[in-house]
Parts: C-alpha cells; structure tokens; sequence
C-alpha cells in the first residue's frame, strides 16, 4: 500500500519474542473489554461498574477465585486434549465424548466396587480414587485412539470420527444417570449417585489435586515438544506428514499415540468435572453443559499456539471471565448469554491478533527515481 | 534456428528499475534493472538461488519489492496481486504446474478468467478457445483430464491458459525442467511461433545454456540477486555466458572409476508395485548390486521410477517380488528399519517430501537422526550434537545459508538439495537411493553432487540413480537400465552402454543391438 512518500507492507516475521507475544495478547483482551462495552451500555448498566462486577467476582472473592480456578483445571485438560492432536495436525474435536467417557468410567470404580455408600469401602480410599483417575483416562484414552485408529488405517476423517462419538457418548450418559440407569441417583431425578466424600478429590486450600495434574501436565508437554524425540515426531508429522513418513515416522502409530493421549487429558477433564468441584460431586441433569464448555479447550489451544504453559493464563482468563460475567448477568440484570458473547469477542480479537506474529508492518519511503517515469522518450506517446 | 538480433532498436516494453528484495537473513535481488523490449524471446539466466524466480514472481505480482518501480508500454504500473498483472496482459507459467488435474483441459484454461464469474458458459467458451488454438497452431484435446496429459501438453495447457486470459507478455519459469528433448524442442519451435506470428513477448527463466543459445534474442544474467551481463544472444557464446553466470571458469572434471567391486548388497528379483491410481507401475523388475557399483536407471518420468524407488525404501508395497539387502529380505520393512540397517534414500521431491518448510535446518537434519542413539540418548534430543552436526553438513556440503537456525523455506532448492544430501551422507548408508539427485540444480552444484555421489561409491555404498539426464548416467553409472513403461528394458555395463541405444531403450523401441553386445 502506497501512501505519499511512503509505502505500507505486511512483512513475514521470522521471529517472535516472547515479550512481544505477551503484549500482543494483553491488547487483544483489552480490544476484546472494549468492544464488549456495547454489550453492557445497551443493559443501561454503568460500564465501569460491570467490569468492576466481573472481574470483582472472578479474581477477587474468595468463592469466586476458587471456581475460576476449579473450572480453569476443567479447560486445561481440554486444552491439552486438543493440543496434543493439533500438533500432529489432526483436530479432535471429540473432547466432550472423552470428557463423558471419563466421567463414566470414573463413576463405573465405586458403582463396580460397591462403593456408592461410605459405609462399607473394600480397598483404602486412595486406592479407589487412584484407580478412577486411571480408568477416566484410560476410557477418555480409548476413545480418543478408536478415532487416531480409524484415520491411521483406514482414512477415515477424524473430525467426522469424534464429533459422531460425541453424540453417542452423550445418550450413552443419559442412559446411565436417568431413572433406572446403572448410575442412577438416590433422588432419581435424571442425575447420577452422589460420591462418598472419602471418594472425592482430595483438596488443598478448597483446590484439588487435580490443579497439580494440570500445572504438571503443561510443563510435562512442553518439555514433550521441545526436548524429546517423540515430540519432535510428532511436530514433523503435524507439519509435513510425507516428510515424516520418509523419515521413518510411523504413519499409522504416531496419530494412534496421539489420539490416546489427547483422549487421555480430555478423561481426566470429566473426572475433575465430576469427582473434583465440590458442590458437584456426581453427574448431574445438566452434564451437556460441560460438553460445550470443552470446545474453549480447542481455543486456548489454539490462541496459545500449540504451547500447553502458554494455554495456562489462558484457560484463567476464559474461566474467569465466563463465570464472571455470568454472575454479572445475573447481579447487574444483564442481557442472557453475556458471558458466551465475552467469550466470543475475546476469540476473535485473539485471533485477529495472530496476524502480527507471523507479520509485521513496515514503513519505507519510496526512492525519488521510482516515483518518476521510467523512460522520459515514451513519456510523449 | 533463427535469431533476429540486428533489429531497430525498439522501446522496451517491460522496463523494471532498481528492484530489491530482502527476505530474512538473505538479499534476493539487488537494485535489479531490466529492460524487455516488445517480440523479444528474452532469457534471464542465472544460477539456482540467484534471484531469477523472485524477479519473475514480483514481474507477476506475488511477491511485492521492497523498492523499485515497474513500467509497461511506458506507464509506471503497481501489481498489488496476479489479478493486475493478468489484467495487464502479463501471464506466467509457473516452474510447478498448478492446473487441477481431474478437470478437463477447457475447464483448466476457463478456471478464474475475469469474465467467468458466477455463471459458467463452456460451449462460448469452447469456440473461443479453439479459435485460439487454431490461431496459435496447437493440437490439444480440450476434453481430456488433465491427469491424462504429458508433462509437455500440460504446459501448453498453461501457455493457453495465459493466452486466453489476454496475455501478451509470457514469463516461464524454467520451462523445460520436466520435459523430454523432444518436447523441449516442440516448446521452443512455439514459442519461436508466437514471437514472430502474434506479437507476443516472452520472458524465458532458465539455467541451461542451450536453451538460451537456441531461443533467445537477448540474454540478462543475474547473479547472487543482481545484474552481471545484459548481452544479445548473438554476440553471446556459451562460455562467456557461463562465466558470468558463475563469476568464474569451471572445469568439468571427469569422473573416475576405480572401485573395487565388492560383495553382492542388494537384490531385486520381479518385483512390481501398483501407482496411486491403482495401475501396475512396476511390472517385474530384477537386477542385482554389489557395494561400490551405481545402478544407473534411466528413463523419462512416468514409467514406473517413482514407484521403483519408493517399494526400496518401504514407501509403497510391493505387489509381488522381493528385495533383499546383504541377503535379508526387507520387502516388507518400515523405512525406519531400512534407515536403521543403513539404507539411504534422497527422494525427488525435496520441497514436499524430503524437507519440512517451516522447520529450521537442525530440525530438517534431525529427520534422519531422531531414531539414531548417538543422537538422542535417552529419547532426548541431543541439541548441541544436531546443531554441531548440522553445522558440519552445511560446511562439508557447501550449503549456502545464513545460520543453521534459519528455517528450510529461506533456502533456495540447490542448497536444500545439498543439506539433504550431506544429512544422508553422513549416516554412512550402505545403500543409497538417489532420485533425480540433480534436477534443477545448477552446473556448479549439480557437479558438486555427482561428485558426492561418487564419494559415497568410493567408500564402498551401493549407489541406485534415477535420473532422466542420459550424461549424467553415462558418467556415474557402472550399470545402465533403461525404464520403459515398469521394466528394465536392459541392465547393460557402462561400457556397453552408448548414448544412442540407451536412448532408443528409454524411448520405447525394442531391444536391438543389447543382447547381442
């Protein structure tokens, strides 16, 4: 683009600092607040005094910090369940099947164990919470790698694969929590038993352990994709699969792995959901809310750039501004459905943003002699 | 043929002033000046990496100088995309082709012409073409698949395809890289066709001499991004041109052979593969190779090298027959484990399948080191080890790049060539497999890789050439075995092999004079 003397160009970036990546994403959430305005003023609300609502509730009271926190871990888990595919290039869009295959496999220990009632524990409850945190990957695993098989051996699209999965695992929970169901609970009221306390997760602070997993998780998978030889195969696959497979990365075990790690976050994702926030504690009627929340795992995923410690401030600041503006919806009387617009806006200004890291803008001033004509003998004609 | 140089001299047409263009960590062009003078056949000649691609894409509008200004017929002119350039009368044949190979070849040249927007009228379309066709003297069946076309037919499907979008200025991009010599020479005789007949002016981007000798009026030479010579073909010969192509004199050296012949490593016995379109590509090939001798397999494109060498290095399966390497039967092996057992492989495609774009050089290395101990001990990469390895290859193997960092996409394909080469190398393979190891690369660096090739046999590997360059085979190879349509037509030693009956092997003709030699 030419303006007067000077000319405007997008220039590919070789490299971003990371300093630089963080400010780009403070003024998208800036852009994205202000843009949000519109959505408050129209509620005749004061604008000052909704922000101040929002982010009052979701960093600065006690209740509120801990369910920031609490569903935070819930969008890590997704996060990494959708990052470990997309860096292999494959999408998994079947987070809220593995969440439900978790849950159901987590609730499947004590219902197995005849362990609905504190009373009469056959083994030490760690053992029993051990062993639901390893059925509820071990489940979420399972079903992310039927997908990973299905594309390895037989072509068959992913996308397609998980999003068929999510319906069925859906009913396959309805099933099991209503009327009647295996997991039916003591209300009979369409939610699933109520864990023994001795079952739940234990907590530190009102935070449960499972905030440990998540933290250990990012640096375990960035390290993963830094440092290792797996995760290097799985880069050069999700970057150029023909080249992988001439250098002898498997094309049929690399997205099985992948998938079975992914499912694998994405179970432990609905164990925390279900078995860690306290007030929960069981599957409720409304447990498909937990299905559309998975898909901001897929976002931060992708606004962080494949880096699970980047997806960390991330995921706090989708929790804390949905559940935020939730409670401001409800305080201030707000238009329903505020805090998904929130959460709309932040997307879009987040990937907006993208374009200033693989370019940059430039400014130079065009040479006098190309602002003349060329050749003074043709100019006449 | 016959070359118009003592003509007027005309106004340029074309007239390009002071274009530079940086990309990071390298300066591509350097205040580059061109004039093209209109009916002109004007060749721009230069190494690979010399910048010749990057004029050419910013002639065309896809890639935007940093400074500089263009002028057609006189008027300064700014191309934001192809869309101006087109509009202007400029069209441009890629070195790639980019038509869509299940349509039809009047669906391919309608595709995104300004007047076909939303409505699709192919019969108006169909007698405007032929019209065309008639017009320019090209034979095309504009109903076939393009999948279906040669090489060859496929870029006159191109050249049509700018012509019907108005173009009167034709920029080709290294035109004959993938054609036969034949149709090498039916693609100058119409390019000559169009100059003289309709007006049209050609600006023809190569690296081969004869081709510029053959069928241009004039000659400019870039090197390292800017302007060496501007000459008329006429006044020009092929070894001056050379020398300012290349800054210096080259000596071609000539290549020994004094290997000792070693022990049997590879045996092949009937072995056939289907292609992707389900076809038997490969129909029954045997032969066999000792350590220390090259196989060189010589054909034109399409009959059945790729799939050859892709069943060799585990790629694709084979349909029946065996191969066994020091006697072990590896038909059936992943490529890991032929990397493993010291089987190296240097595909063709070295854009899509022997590199990765967005990865820097060490990674690019790495592709053939992360399943090597030595180099990641413990599951983890050894950095420092890739990054020192790396850094040797780029010395051992004269790749020209600005750090070991830098990411493969900034390298030009002559010295990405070269660092796949030296990573390959490196491992020491006993058996290489080398497919078109030298196309599209410059003289310089095209004897730099014969030579490294020659290496490797000194040191005892069993070489397997593919190549479509009959010199290059004569000059490596110890065996010769002309490719027709999935079989060997011949295995024939070196010193049986002369350039006439390889030649009439790899076009088809039966077997006449082979067996009896």
């Amino acid at each position: 683009m030419r303006v007067g003397r000077y000319s405007l160009a997008l220039d590919p970036r070789p490299a971003v600092s990371p300093i630089y990546a963080v400010l780009t994403a403070v003024v998208a959430i800036l852009l994205a607040l202000a843009l949000s305005s519109f959505l408050f003023l129209s509620a005749d609300a004061n604008l000052f005094g909704a922000y101040r609502t929002v982010f009052a509730y979701a960093f600065f009271t006690p209740r509120g910090i801990l369910a920031t926190l609490q569903r935070a871990i819930y969008l890590l888990f997704c996060t990494y369940a959708f990052l470990v595919p997309l860096r292999a290039g494959l999408w998994n869009i079947g987070l809220p099947g593995q969440v439900f295959a978790g849950a159901l496999a987590a609730f499947a220990v004590p219902s197995l164990l005849r362990a609905q009632e504190t009373a009469a524990l056959p083994l030490a409850a760690a053992v029993i919470v051990l062993l639901m945190v390893v059925a509820a990957a071990a489940a979420g695993g399972l079903l992310g790698g039927l997908a990973g098989l299905l594309r390895a051996r037989l072509q068959v699209n992913e996308i397609l694969v998980t999003m068929m999965l999510n319906s069925i695992l859906f009913w396959l929970v309805s099933y099991m929590i209503k009327e009647g169901g295996p997991f039916m609970g003591a209300t009979a009221e369409g939610e699933g038993f109520t864990l023994p306390s001795p079952l739940t997760a234990p907590l530190f602070r009102g935070v449960p352990y499972t905030a440990a997993l998540a933290l250990g998780a990012a640096i375990l998978l960035d390290l993963l994709f830094a440092k290792t030889a797996l995760g290097y195969r799985i880069r050069a696959f999700g970057e150029n699969p023909a080249a992988a497979r001439y250098g002898g990365i498997s094309p049929v075990a690399l997205p099985l792995l992948v998938f079975l790690l992914g499912g694998a976050f994405a179970g432990l994702a609905g164990y925390h959901a279900f078995t860690a926030i306290p007030g929960v504690y069981k599957i409720p009627g409304n447990y498909g809310f937990y299905g559309d929340l998975s898909f901001y795992g897929l976002i931060s995923a992708l606004i962080a750039r494949g880096s699970a410690l980047g997806a960390v401030p991330i995921a706090v600041l989708f929790a804390g501004l949905s559940l935020g503006a939730r409670f401001a919806q409800g305080a201030l009387r707000l238009p329903f459905g505020v805090d998904y617009a929130l959460l709309g806006l932040l997307m879009m200004t987040f990937v907006a943003s993208h374009v200033f890291y693989q370019f940059r803008i430039t400014w130079r001033r065009v040479p006098a002699e190309a602002l003349q004509p060329v050749s003074t003998e043709t100019g006449g004609r | 043929m016959l070359v118009q140089a003592d003509r007027a001299p005309a106004e340029p047409i074309l007239a390009v002033r002071g274009i530079t263009k940086r990309f990071p960590g390298v300066l591509a062009l350097d205040h580059v000046d061109l004039a093209v003078e209109a009916g002109d056949v004007h060749a721009i000649l230069g190494q690979n990496g010399a910048g010749k691609t990057t004029l050419m894409n910013i002639l065309f509008g896809l890639v935007q100088p940093d400074e500089g200004a263009l002028s057609l017929r006189g008027q300064r002119v700014h191309f934001r995309s192809p869309h101006d350039a087109i509009a202007q009368g400029i069209g441009m044949v890629h070195q790639t082709r980019r038509l869509v190979a299940a349509h039809t070849v009047l669906e391919n040249i309608v595709l995104g012409h300004p007047r076909v927007r939303g409505l699709l009228n192919l019969r108006s379309a169909r007698v405007e073409v032929e019209q065309l066709c008639r017009r320019y003297g090209f034979t095309v069946d504009l109903g076939a698949r393009v999948w279906q076309l040669s090489e060859g037919e496929r870029q006159w499907v191109e050249i049509l395809k700018a012509l019907y979008g108005g173009a009167t200025i034709l920029i080709l991009d290294e035109p004959t890289s993938v054609l036969t010599p034949p149709e090498v020479r039916t693609l100058l005789a119409g390019l000559q066709a169009l100059v003289r007949d309709q007006g049209v002016t050609v600006l023809l981007v190569t690296h081969k001499l004869p081709i510029v000798m053959a069928a241009s009026h004039r000659v400019t030479v870039l090197r390292a991004g800017r302007v060496v010579a501007r000459l008329r073909t006429a006044e020009a010969t092929e070894e001056l041109l050379v020398q300012h192509m290349i800054g210096r004199d080259v000596a071609f050296s000539t290549m020994e052979r004094s290997a000792e012949v070693g022990r049997p490593l590879l045996q092949v016995e009937d072995l056939s593969a289907f292609n992707d379109r389900g076809l038997l590509a490969l129909r029954g090939i045997s032969f066999s190779l000792r350590e220390g001798e090259v196989l060189g397999v010589a054909g034109v494109t399409g009959n059945g090298q790729e799939e050859l060498v892709q069943v060799l290095a585990g790629l694709r399966p084979a349909t029946s027959g065996t191969v066994r390497v020091d006697g072990r039967d590896v038909t059936h092996l992943p490529p890991l484990q032929r990397w493993r057992m010291g089987i190296g492989y240097i595909p063709a495609e070295r854009f899509e399948v022997a590199s990765i774009a967005a990865f820097s050089l060490v990674e690019n290395t790495t592709l053939n080191y992360h399943f090597d101990p030595a180099y990641t001990p413990r599951g983890l990469l050894d950095e420092l080890g890739l990054a020192q390895l790396t850094r040797r290859i780029l010395s051992i193997f004269n790749v020209q790049a600005p750090h070991h960092q830098t990411r493969a996409q900034h390298l030009s394909g002559g010295n990405l060539q070269k660092l796949i080469l030296g990573r390959v190398l490196l491992r020491r393979p006993r058996l290489l497999i080398a497919h078109l190891p030298t196309q599209g690369l410059d003289v310089e660096a095209t004897a730099f890789v014969r030579a490294k090739l020659l290496d490797a046999r000194a040191e005892g590997a069993a070489v397997v050439l593919i190549s479509e360059d009959l010199d290059e085979i004569l000059s490596l190879a110890d065996w010769v075995a002309p490719i027709y349509e999935g079989r060997f037509v011949a295995v024939l030693p070196r010193r049986q092999a002369d350039a006439e009956i390889v030649g009439a092997m790899m076009a088809g003709l039966p077997q006449r004079e082979a067996g009896t030699g």
